[in-house]
């Protein structure tokens, strides 16, 4: 029984993480229209630059995590106002291979500033090293994690459903047109949202680090796939599918790792399948 | 005439509350050039959507020359003899005019299967190519690339790809929306000379009342899903309900139709 | 017309080189020239897929691998005929091809490529889990090049990397043939119409799905192909070949070259194989610059380097008429 509860808490734990990841990606896709690749690079810039914020200005994980995303976010902007906006009108592959393209890009630029080898974050000791449960410690920034994924999830709901501004994007997420008639500006919208799914992809990062206790400049490409599994299997554009896609996964995948080892990722992507097969539109997606 | 090549029996279809087809039993009959007209919303591309296969039919059953299409995928219906035009221009952008008219002739003479043919060598196709591309009035713009073309000349292109395909039975989607008059006339003249010719049957959904009374034998008029006028021309300029549908329109215009119009 | 001509003597005389390479350059420039030739088999046969069919698929790299580790597995366990071996390979990627692509084609754009991308990674994930069978992330080793038979009736060597170079060409020119005669038969066009509107094509009386599953094994028998004279060439079989990332070399080397040539992608695959080399010498990060080319190619050149050539030679007719 502790196993199970274990096995579930680290189910949840894993769920959130991605869920975290995850939540940028399909935003960006509900109101733009874009499956961005480069979404795990972002996830991997956040990592990076909160790890150069806390060793280099402060050692507080707190503002580490407040203050490596913003820089994302610059990057973010750049990448969005100068080379994304040229290609909405264009055809799905060159909108992919684009963001593909940005992921060589920082793949390779932070490979040259922080080097090649892996990084390890610096020790976390806020919230203590494990709590005992059921008998068997269990990583208090586990927990942490659990925490802080439903906390994301009701914030993005609030800010969508009860704010103006969330309004003007969910208006404009199913209509461009209409909504730029009606004098949304939808190019500086556009730029905003990308800005803000960027963000939660770093903060995604920035959290990353003490919890799978290191970081390569390939840690990107690996996060993505699974990020866009969950899109996918919870419909792309729904963030309610991707939160439940992330569960599901992650308790899941935490079964499979520890009851059948060999098969764990080939099992994620049976799920996959299997979903599409059922409901080619995913969990909650749109019919085509 | 009268011999019913499309039959539908109790055909039904809604959009939410929006009903699109209500219990339809509409009978298309061979050799009769066909108007179906109804004010905006009355249903009339949906109705080709499920006599086409686009849609899938929610209810009724569809039968043509007697066997039964209802669950027949687009493809099918095609070989059947269905075919249809788009009121927007759905052509090849990037092909050239020949090779647009091209893909449906090798598809239908089972050509197309053919990975170590050359499309250069198929002479048969070729002729054939060339013969619609003279009765649409295209044959100098056969190395154009469509999206190259004249607004016009693309409407003919339409007709001519939907004809390529052999059909018995032809539904053409407001085939001159967007043309000047001389275009319209063009491609009226083409349709006239087509449905003489006997071999396929046309039927033809349009906004003008121009067109639809100079082209037509008979007309089909729908609201909201419902037919309410079936008949020649002469009757349903003169029925009481159609005019009223037709309500906010200028209806002396629009039933203005002299003897002379003919020969415009 | 002239320029056909001028053309197709471009050909040959790239062809003459290309079977003269061996006797004058020395061993890794002929190396060079099989990963250029291999890459261009990839390439040529995925963009039936892409440049003609207009289906982005992330996960051909899964079927390239099944022609790899098809062919090792044969060499290692049935029988070391190399004929054979490829043989076996590139069925293995067709099956393979033919089981996901039966899932795949049933969706359209960003789902196709999704799922597309989905089944590549499970078949690498398998491939790097099952170690007893497949070697795991070591991969299969030491397949051998034995000489090639033809019913006992005389041995063709092909130990030697130059002897070798033969039999790839051979298979590079034979690849080329068939992707040319697709591309300019009734088949072929019935793709292009797939891409130009797949809609419309379905309304000329195209099954259309069945026209994507055939061209979705074909472009993956292509790939199997090229993974099993890889696997002759390093002599050995990995899992990285189904990784996602490798699966994006063909649509870049595609999209580099222009995607709606014969000769594109192989013009990207000659570029791609020659810039690695040299910026390599430079730096560890060529990848870094290929992303700066790719980011320059999707914003200004989308016909590729054989569409920036088409524009000059127009250019230049125009001027000359002018």
């Amino acid at each position: 029984m502790q196993s199970i509860v274990h096995v579930c808490l680290a189910g949840l734990s894993a769920g959130m993480f991605i869920w975290l990841v995850a939540s940028g990606l399909t935003l960006i896709f509900g109101v733009l229209g874009v499956l961005n690749f480069a979404h795990g690079s972002f996830y991997m810039l956040g990592a990076y630059f909160c790890f150069t914020v806390l060793r280099h200005l402060s050692a507080n994980f707190w503002i580490g995590l407040l203050l490596g995303p913003l820089f994302v976010c610059a990057v973010g902007f750049i990448v969005e106002r100068f080379f994304l906006r040229r290609v909405y009108h264009l055809a799905l592959p060159y909108q992919l291979l684009l963001t593909f393209a940005f992921v060589l890009i920082f793949d390779n630029l932070v490979k040259i500033v922080w080097g090649a080898g892996s990084l390890s974050p610096p020790r976390l000791d806020i919230f203590g090293e494990a709590i005992l449960i059921m008998g068997r410690k269990f990583p208090a920034y586990n927990l942490f994690i659990i925490a802080v994924g439903p906390l994301v999830a009701i914030g993005l709901w609030l800010m969508l459903e009860r704010t103006w501004w969330g309004r003007i994007i969910r208006a404009a997420s199913s209509d461009r047109e209409m909504a730029s008639a009606l004098g949304v500006r939808v190019p500086i919208l556009f730029t905003a949202v990308f800005v803000f799914g960027c963000w939660l992809g770093a903060i995604g990062g920035g959290l990353a680090a003490p919890y799978v206790g290191i970081m390569t400049p390939g840690m990107g490409d690996t996060i993505i796939i699974e990020a866009f599994i969950v899109a996918v299997i919870g419909g792309l554009g729904s963030l309610k599918g991707a939160f439940l896609g992330a569960l599901i996964i992650g308790v899941l995948s935490a079964f499979g790792t520890r009851f059948f080892p060999t098969f764990d990722m080939f099992l994620i992507f049976i799920l996959m399948a299997g979903v599409l097969l059922w409901r080619p539109q995913g969990l909650f997606g749109e019919a085509r | 005439m009268g011999k019913v090549l499309l039959e539908t029996r109790g055909l039904s279809n809604h959009f939410g509350k929006i009903c699109t087809a209500d219990n339809l039993d509409l009978t298309i009959e061979e050799r009769v050039l066909t108007s179906i007209i109804g004010p905006n919303g009355a249903g009339k591309s949906t109705l080709i959507n499920l006599l086409t296969g686009y849609l899938p039919v929610q209810a009724g059953r569809i039968f043509f020359q007697g066997k039964e299409i209802t669950r027949l995928p687009v493809h099918k219906r095609v070989r059947q003899g269905i075919c249809r035009s788009f009121q927007i221009v759905n052509v090849f952008p990037q092909l050239s005019v020949s090779r647009n008219v091209m893909i449906p002739i090798l598809a239908l003479t089972g050509r197309s299967w053919r990975p170590f043919a050359n499309i250069a060598s198929e002479k048969d196709a070729h002729g054939e190519m060339e013969a619609i591309l003279a009765r649409v009035g295209l044959s100098a713009e056969r190395d154009t690339l469509a999206n190259a073309l004249s607004h016009g000349d693309q409407r003919l292109l339409e007709v001519g790809v939907a004809l390529a395909a052999r059909p018995t039975l032809l539904f053409l989607d407001e085939p001159t929306a967007g043309m000047n008059p001389v275009e319209r006339s063009r491609l009226l003249e083409d349709i006239r000379r087509l449905s003489r010719e006997g071999r396929t049957t046309f039927v033809v959904v349009e906004h003008d009342m121009d067109v639809v009374f100079a082209l037509s034998e008979r007309i089909i008029v729908l609201h909201r899903g419902v037919v309410i006028g079936d008949g020649p021309p002469e009757e349903i300029r003169n029925d009481k309900t159609v005019k009223e549908v037709y309500l906010g329109e200028d209806v002396s215009d629009l039933f203005r139709y002299d003897e002379g119009d003919e020969t415009k | 017309m002239k320029n056909k001509s001028l053309f197709a003597a471009l050909i040959l005389v790239f062809l003459a080189a290309l079977v003269a390479m061996p006797h004058l350059s020395g061993r890794f420039t002929v190396y060079l020239a099989m990963r250029f030739m291999i890459l261009g088999i990839f390439a040529v046969g995925y963009n039936l897929l892409l440049g003609q069919t207009g289906l982005l698929s992330f996960g051909h790299g899964a079927f390239y691998a099944a022609g790899a580790y098809g062919m090792g597995f044969f060499w290692l366990h049935l029988s070391p005929h190399p004929l054979l071996g490829i043989g076996a390979g590139v069925a293995a990627a067709a099956v393979l091809a033919l089981l996901i692509g039966f899932f795949c084609v049933r969706h359209t754009e960003i789902y196709f490529a999704m799922l597309t991308l989905a089944f590549g990674m499970m078949v690498f994930s398998l491939i790097w889990n099952a170690r007893e069978i497949t070697g795991g992330d070591d991969g299969l080793v030491g397949i051998m090049r034995d000489p090639v038979t033809f019913f006992g009736l005389g041995k063709i060597p092909i130990g030697k990397d130059a002897q070798y170079y033969y039999l790839v060409l051979f298979f590079f020119v034979l690849s080329v043939w068939v992707a040319h005669r697709i591309r300019i038969s009734p088949f072929g066009l019935v793709l292009s119409g797939i891409r130009e509107n797949a809609r419309r094509t379905e309304f000329a009386g195209v099954p259309v799905r069945n026209y994507r599953l055939a061209v979705f094994v074909l472009s993956g028998a292509f790939a199997g192909l090229a993974g099993a004279l890889e696997a002759m060439l390093q002599s050995n079989a990995r899992p990285f070949m189904a990784h996602w990332t490798h699966s994006a070399d063909p649509v870049l080397v595609s999209l580099l070259g222009g995607l709606h040539s014969l000769t594109g992608p192989l013009a990207g695959s000659l570029l791609f194989v020659a810039m690695r080399e040299i910026v390599q010498r430079f730096t560890e990060n060529w990848m870094l610059w290929f992303g700066i080319v790719l980011l320059i190619i999707i914003l200004g050149f989308r016909g590729g380097v054989v569409g920036v050539v088409q524009n000059l030679v127009l250019r230049r007719r125009a001027e000359g008429e002018g």
